[in-house]
């Protein structure tokens, strides 16, 4: 890159990723977007859709990073390219544009990718259904809900925003709201899986 | 009684580690009795794990974002920088266009593929081709050559000799298509039909025969007989009447060693006379269907009549032996009246006479040849 920023081998990566530092997953995510960039413009995609792709696809790295349970038999770079060649193909179909094949540029390995991706799916479900439980709970929860959870907000200041008595009042309505959340949620949970 | 919000109290406690030893060995005796409530810590670690993977996956996706679209601002920033002049001169290219680029750039590889296959595939084919009809030409025999004469080759030669006719009269020299092959041939019974070489025809699609007159006459072939290089055509056209009288005869016997022999042949355009000895009663390897002959013979003289000093016809000229001296090679006139013979008793369609009588038994040799002359014929060959 030659812009005085730090190189890392693929465990170094893995390492720092998993640490939580975001200078790493900056230069990774620099490193590989060529790649991928070519390998969608080369198939029928714009540089929007592949700067899609590219993102879904080191989400889902990412994820498994984070998680601890990544298997790399691989290159970062193979197993990048695996789960993004797996999401267009998947997104050509949906547009049914789909002509048969990829033409590849990568040598394109088995890894272990195809199963990460299966996981991916099956966490992207559930968080979709969190998302629409989320829209359903109603206010206060929900603020209070998201505030927590997803903005990453401490009980002290959820307390001040809202106007509790206490952080006891502000846990105590939490955990209310957690309840109300799980009976949406869950009733959509079940009634999907019983698909 | 606890409600469920206040487990939920307990189990976020729980998880975090933060319940003291007491509370925690209750918890956990309790969970470990009751899978109902142990259920209930299920739910509440996926609702809790779920949630905060929601955050994290919220968050990672504002980042990766952010990734980005400092990577865009960079290249950005790079244009600007490299081309350091925003009034700098753009390209604009059409829509149209644009396609065109996105199509070659994606598939030119593909593009490059296929015409070099095509490529191949046509140069394959025409080689092919050619060497499939050299395989289908047979395999000349070592120092034997066959005497049928490439009109190709020397048509340069007549290309330039017309060019001197148009200078010396101003009139436009006649073009006729000269054919691929000529060779000679000569008149075997009264009612039109020919004796030549079978190589002379051999491939042929249509056949011309030309008399020293310069009449033309459509021909085919009748009869082939590839062993002893001989065929036998008739002349198809309307305007036919026959050759008249035969001076010659054909003889039935073998004739004898150091006879006296000639040949008229073509060639070239114009008649030609050559004469020698029969110097052997076999041909080429002992093929005892042939005669050696003494005579001069050039490509065009295959299928010219052999005579002998008293005009009876006894061969056909066939071809030489090139790595010797003077040896050409002349099919025997007995096979031809057995071929004639047999043509005869086998189909009632062919009316060949041979002809009996020799007129020219006596006379001098000039005058055997200007009767001669007018039942020799070229055979033109077009493929």
């Amino acid at each position: 890159m030659g812009k005085g920023l730090p190189s890392y081998t693929d465990a170094e990566f893995v390492a720092a990723i998993r640490q939580g530092d975001d200078r790493a997953l900056a230069q990774l995510y620099r490193l590989h977007l060529p790649m991928v960039l070519h390998l969608i413009q080369q198939n029928s995609g714009t540089e929007d859709e592949a700067k899609d792709v590219y993102q879904e696809g080191v989400m889902v790295f990412y994820e498994k990073v984070r998680d601890g349970s990544l298997e790399l038999s691989c290159q970062i770079k193979t197993y990048l390219y695996a789960v993004c060649r797996r999401l267009w193909l998947k997104r050509l179909a949906e547009k049914n544009r789909f002509g048969g094949s990829l033409s590849d540029h990568e040598p394109y390995l088995e890894t272990g990718a195809e199963q990460d991706l299966l996981d991916a799916q099956e966490r992207d479900r559930r968080f979709a259904m969190m998302g629409e439980a989320l829209e359903r709970i109603g206010e206060p929860c929900r603020s209070l809900l998201e505030g927590f959870y997803l903005l990453d907000k401490s009980m002290q200041e959820l307390t001040a925003e809202f106007g509790y008595t206490n952080a006891d009042n502000a846990k105590n309505q939490k955990y209310k709201c957690l309840v109300r959340l799980k009976k949406l949620f869950f009733t959509h949970y079940q009634e999907e899986e019983s698909f | 009684m606890k409600t469920e919000a206040d487990y939920y109290a307990l189990f976020e406690a729980y998880r975090a580690d933060e319940l003291a030893a007491p509370a925690r060995q209750e918890l956990e005796r309790r969970l470990a009795a009751d899978p109902s409530f142990a259920q209930q810590l299920t739910d509440f670690d996926l609702l809790n794990g779920t949630l905060r993977g929601y955050g994290e996956r919220l968050r990672t996706r504002r980042k990766l974002q952010a990734f980005q679209a400092t990577l865009d601002a960079e290249a950005t920033a790079e244009e600007t920088y490299q081309t350091g002049n925003p009034l700098m001169p753009t390209m604009h290219i059409s829509g149209i266009e644009r396609t065109l680029r996105e199509f070659w750039g994606s598939h030119r590889a593909t593009i490059a593929v296929a015409a070099s296959v095509a490529i191949m595939a046509v140069f394959g084919t025409l080689l092919g081709i050619e060497w499939w009809k050299a395989a289908q030409k047979p395999a000349p025999t070592y120092g034997y050559t066959m005497l049928r004469r490439e009109v190709e080759r020397i048509k340069r030669t007549q290309r330039a000799m017309n060019r001197a006719i148009t200078q010396i009269d101003e009139t436009k020299a006649e073009d006729i298509n000269p054919g691929k092959f000529s060779g000679t041939g000569f008149a075997l019974s009264p009612n039109g039909y020919l004796v030549t070489s079978y190589h002379v025809i051999q491939g042929a699609d249509s056949l011309l025969v030309e008399s020293r007159t310069h009449d033309h006459y459509h021909a085919e072939p009748v009869f082939t007989d590839v062993a002893r290089d001989l065929a036998i055509l008739r002349i198809v056209d309307k305007d036919f009447h026959g050759f008249g009288r035969l001076p010659y005869s054909f003889k039935r016997t073998t004739a004898d060693l150091g006879e006296r022999v000639y040949t008229l042949g073509y060639p070239r355009e114009d008649l030609v006379f050559n004469d020698g000895s029969l110097s052997a009663r076999s041909g080429f390897e002992g093929d005892t269907g042939f005669y050696q002959i003494s005579i001069p013979v050039n490509p065009g003289n295959s299928g010219g009549p052999v005579l002998d000093d008293r005009g009876n016809l006894i061969g056909i000229v066939s071809g030489k032996q090139s790595d010797v001296q003077s040896a050409a090679f002349a099919t025997k006139s007995s096979y031809l009246t057995r071929l004639v013979d047999s043509l005869q008793t086998a189909t009632v369609s062919h009316d060949i006479t041979l002809p009996r009588t020799n007129l020219l038994t006596g006379t001098s040799r000039p005058q055997q040849i200007r009767k001669l002359q007018n039942y020799v014929f070229v055979v033109k060959v077009y493929e």
